[in-house]
């Protein structure tokens, strides 16, 4: 029984409202300085890449992106899973908060991929099977915060969304095998096939600086975005005014 | 650094992904303070409001 | 020996039976019921199959009246013909039971409100899925879709559209108390439906061009499987959320 009150204690807005105010800068600042000791270790310190030059130096902010936007969506639809199962308020709040995080690093890996992919391919847009699964996450998140906002009731927007965000995860690996195998179709033999060295520590340090400095990121600002649609949903309670008193 | 600026002819690829990807952190800073702080005025309203009613 | 095994046998029968029963047989009246009002509006029920009509005939206009190169785009026009009008019906799927009560009604009958739900969109599928398997060969054959495709074509519809019905009525039933929800339900619905498409167009490329589609066939019938196990509970729980 005891080992179970720390999931109760979760449960309950006014401990998380204050957990989430008071654990936020222990995730803000290391995520401040891992990215910008990343940007240095990826801008300056590594070395051009043997077959790409310096045009490899956008991995550093494609990849976060789109680890952020796969990651994103996982804690998305685990948090909707568990509020629907256990019926506790604050998981749908951190699936709600969520899915703008998601969406907008979904945009972002799509919009640095095909930045990438010009010099690459010669070409904005190619049919690749990441892209395109990053294409189709994108529409999910999208169709997500849709009907989210088609209504009006928040207790029916969360359990309605999480029944979404739970599908649409047993969905996700159908769509990226789907695509995948749809690509190896219809693809001639590939010019540029990625069959590469391991990259030197002087490249994946930064990287992987990079991909846990978003990562802490991505907790920094749910966090705050948890406090905020933790307020909207108590209506009555009294803890609230201590909340918001200056 | 005008060297480290023309990234190896890869500027036009590799400075606008940076900046997308700045533009893209920044904002989520701000939509999240932004919600906090309009969640905490409208929880703010309803409590005046109920104050209000009860007197 | 024998005995004992007999009516250990019948028992286990008997009570299986006595459990599936009320279920199934619920299930089925309301699938009869389903039918019997969509023949009642006949027009309604004809819309999808001309929509598809429609827009297959979109293509040789938009493209080219030229056969060989219609050939080539055939499979993907059939789909995307063919999931445009699965979705066409799907607005409609729950909304006239749920303005009536109907829904209510089953969510406190008793009776599993997964297996009348999936009642439902079998007679969707029956309605809209199976027509269009019908359909889609007379529509290939104005694409220069060579007779000896129609099989493939009519397996690969019958079967891809079931799952089409199954992710359709998750979405139909999330969107059941948003007004106007046609574009919604679309938007939570197509990328759902991307594999399906990915496969089905698959299966009818390779009928076309006269190779083995098993392959493709069988990996849309996992997904109609896949959707068969999961989607009616994620669409109980969506009717019963949406109907407070």
């Amino acid at each position: 029984m005891a080992s179970w009150t720390w999931f109760h204690r979760l449960g309950s807005p006014p401990y998380i409202y204050s957990l989430a105010a008071r654990l936020t800068p222990w995730f803000a600042w290391p995520a401040a300085a891992l990215i910008l000791g990343g940007l240095y270790g990826g801008l300056v310190l590594a070395p051009p890449d043997y077959q790409q030059g310096d045009g490899f130096r956008i991995i550093y902010v494609h990849a976060p992106s789109a680890w952020m936007s796969l990651m994103v969506y996982m804690t998305m639809a685990i948090s909707a899973g568990v509020g629907l199962i256990w019926r506790m308020k604050v998981a749908h709040a951190v699936a709600a908060s969520c899915a703008p995080i998601g969406a907008s690093f979904t945009f972002c890996a799509l919009v640095t991929g095909s930045l990438w992919g010009q010099p690459m391919w010669g070409t904005f847009w190619e049919w690749d099977p990441r892209l395109t699964s990053e294409l189709i996450l994108l529409f999910l998140y999208l169709g997500y915060m849709g009907l989210r906002s088609a209504m009006e009731d928040v207790q029916r927007a969360d359990r309605s969304s999480a029944v979404l965000a739970v599908v649409g995860i047993v969905n996700v690996p159908i769509i990226h095998y789907s695509v995948t195998w749809w690509k190896s179709l219809h693809q001639a033999p590939s010019v540029m096939k990625l069959a590469r060295p391991a990259m030197p520590p002087s490249m994946l340090i930064p990287l992987l600086m990079m991909l846990l400095g978003f990562t802490l990121f991505f907790v920094a600002v749910l966090l705050v975005r948890l406090r905020g649609e933790v307020l909207s949903r108590e209506r009555s309670a009294s803890w609230i005014r201590e909340a918001v008193s200056p | 650094m005008s060297e480290f600026l023309d990234m190896g002819g890869y500027a036009a690829y590799v400075w606008p992904s940076y900046g997308l990807t700045l533009v893209v952190v920044v904002l989520n800073i701000v939509w999240a303070r932004r919600l906090l702080a309009r969640s905490r005025e409208e929880a703010r309203r309803r409590l005046a409001m109920r104050v209000g009613g009860d007197t | 020996m024998d005995r004992r095994d007999l009516i250990g046998g019948s028992r286990d029968v008997r009570t299986g039976g006595r459990a599936l029963t009320p279920a199934l047989a619920a299930a089925r009246l309301t699938l009869v019921r389903d039918l019997r009002l969509a023949f009642r509006k006949r027009g309604q029920l004809v819309q999808p199959l001309v929509f598809f009509a429609i827009v297959t005939t979109l293509f040789p206009l938009a493209v080219s009246p030229e056969l060989s190169r219609l050939r080539d785009i055939a499979p993907g026009v059939l789909w995307v013909a063919a999931l445009l009008s699965s979705l066409l019906a799907l607005e409609f799927l729950f909304r006239d039971d749920a303005h009536d009560g109907t829904l209510e009604q089953y969510a406190l009958s008793g009776q599993s409100l997964t297996w009348l739900l999936f009642a439902k969109t079998v007679a969707h599928w029956l309605l809209t899925g199976l027509p269009l398997a019908v359909m889609a060969p007379l529509a290939g054959l104005s694409l220069g879709v060579p007779a000896a495709a129609i099989p493939g074509i009519v397996a690969s519809v019958a079967v891809g559209s079931v799952a089409l019905s199954l992710i359709g009525s998750v979405g139909a039933a999330l969107t059941l108390a948003v007004k106007r929800s046609g574009a919604l339900l679309s938007l939570l619905t197509l990328p759902l439906a991307m594999p399906v498409l990915i496969f089905g167009a698959r299966a009818t490329e390779l009928a076309i061009k006269g190779g083995d589609f098993s392959a493709p066939l069988q990996l849309l019938a996992a997904l109609a499987v896949l959707g068969i196990t999961l989607a009616p509970l994620a669409t109980a729980a969506a009717v019963r959320i949406n109907l407070e």
